[in-house]
């Protein structure tokens, strides 16, 4: 039968090595999706497991047994992805705005592929990726964690520091820019298999 | 009295409080209806554009690089980002001073050689700042680069060389290897941006080693020391970098213009 996270957890307090394995290759396609859609970067999202689960292996100890392992180490990669979009920020405010040499934040967020899902071109993608640039860093944040990981507002609000209205406007303003953005794409796009 | 653009949001996403009269306005106002599917369908195409897609050997993978860094017991230390804060800080400041050298320069129409003995952290501002045709800007970014080629070919040998039988002492490396994380991490990206995907390739491929190097306490075990030497090894990493940094030496300096008068 295979190992609960809970029962995983325990025996990794204990310094067993296969039991934070399991947990490590158990979770790790969901952080790396997680901080892919933060990060919107293949690097930053594997440095962003990493340091993800270095974190949670050394404050194992602070787990609470009661909670959800899987949310927990979520949060975890969620304010490691934090951490380097701030830092990003600031090597990037100092560039001007210069789109060339500005380390861009390209951001393409995602979900699982599925067989029966429509293919996007690749100038959607693009227009995609160039509207979630436009959102600010916690703006993305808290549409990611809304939009894709389903996490109440609330959570969100807890996630990122501020109140629980803030955390909603931050939705709100993120999903704005994104319609402004991407409203003219998805017209045309009905236009065109209307006709 | 129609659904405002942050109702038919709080719905969209289950988070209003009157969900039934939601839905009953739309069944009977066409215009909510018709606003209601353009939001729909634009956080449709969000969703649309896909995640990288991860081999079912991603785990085991993540664990292959941690599992050496678990072996010790664990402890509170500063976070992985701390040397990217610092390089951004320091970054702003040489921003400055670069942005006033870069103007004068310009005024004169003038470039020197002198730009390849600049500091790592200088040569990252010099490669962002670099002209943006793209013949000259690639130059720039091979010149710069190169100093950061050869700080990391030097950490490289010394793993490389170090006896796998006995521990080795990072202390002093660590701090250098952080920095070495946070430039390596601008250049991959300047690269990417500017096309060029030989230095772009090899940057990737060297980032996860001293990223391994930065997380190191103050020595590598023996057995530490025996999978990172495998890994690059394996990957021809010395060999890879050695060939970057000669064919950076052969790359010739922008061209001065004529008339001007050098420094």
């Amino acid at each position: 039968m295979e190992m609960s996270d809970a029962a995983a957890v325990s025996r990794a307090r204990t310094g067993d090595a296969d039991a934070f394995r399991l947990l490590v290759e158990r979770h790790s396609p969901m952080i790396f999706r997680v901080a892919w859609r933060m990060t919107g970067n293949e690097h930053d999202a594997d440095d962003v497991v990493q340091e993800a689960f270095l974190r949670a292996y050394r404050q194992i100890d602070a787990f609470e047994e009661r909670a959800n392992f899987s949310t927990w180490l979520h949060r975890i990669a969620v304010n490691c992805a934090l951490d380097l979009l701030r830092a990003r920020k600031r090597a990037d405010a100092h560039y001007g705005g210069d789109p060339e040499a500005a380390e861009l934040i390209g951001v393409l967020p995602g979900s699982e592929p599925q067989q029966d899902r429509l293919l996007i071109s690749s100038e959607m993608k693009d227009a995609v990726a160039a509207a979630m640039e436009r959102l600010s860093g916690n703006e993305r944040t808290a549409f990611m964690l809304r939009h894709f990981e389903g996490m109440p507002v609330e959570e969100i609000g807890k996630t990122l520091g501020i109140q629980v209205n803030a955390a909603k406007h931050t939705i709100f303003r993120a999903v704005r820019k994104l319609r402004e953005s991407l409203e003219p794409i998805v017209r045309t796009t009905t236009r065109t298999q209307c006709t | 009295m129609h659904l405002n653009e942050e109702q038919l949001i709080l719905h969209h996403y289950h988070d209003d409080d009157a969900p039934a009269a939601a839905e009953q306005h739309l069944a009977a106002c066409a215009e909510c209806r018709a606003q209601y599917q353009l939001l729909r369908s634009v956080l449709a195409l969000v969703s649309e554009a896909p995640v990288p897609e991860l081999g079912p050997e991603y785990g085991s993978e993540v664990w292959n690089r941690l599992r050496w860094k678990l072996g010790r017991q664990p402890r509170v230390r500063r976070a992985v980002w701390i040397p990217a804060v610092a390089a951004a800080a320091v970054l702003a400041i040489v921003f400055v001073a670069g942005a006033w050298w870069h103007s004068r320069t310009s005024q004169q129409q003038h470039v020197t050689p002198q730009l390849a003995s600049t500091t790592s952290t200088g040569a990252m501002q010099v490669a962002a700042n670099a002209p943006n045709t793209s013949a000259q800007g690639d130059r720039f970014l091979v010149l710069v680069v190169s100093d950061h080629l050869d700080s990391t070919e030097r950490m490289l040998l010394e793993v490389a060389n170090a006896d796998p039988k006995k521990s080795l002492d990072t202390s002093a490396s660590q701090k250098r290897a952080e920095e070495l994380v946070a430039s390596n991490r601008i250049f991959r990206q300047t690269a990417t941006q500017r096309g060029d995907a030989r230095i772009a390739s090899v940057l990737s491929d060297i980032e996860p080693v001293l990223l391994e190097l930065s997380h190191a306490r103050n020595n590598l075990s023996g057995e530490e020391l025996s999978s990172l030497q495998k890994r690059i090894e394996a990957r021809g990493l010395l060999f890879k970098v050695r060939v970057v940094s000669a064919k950076t030496g052969e790359t010739e300096l922008p061209p001065m213009s004529k008339g001007t008068n050098s420094l």
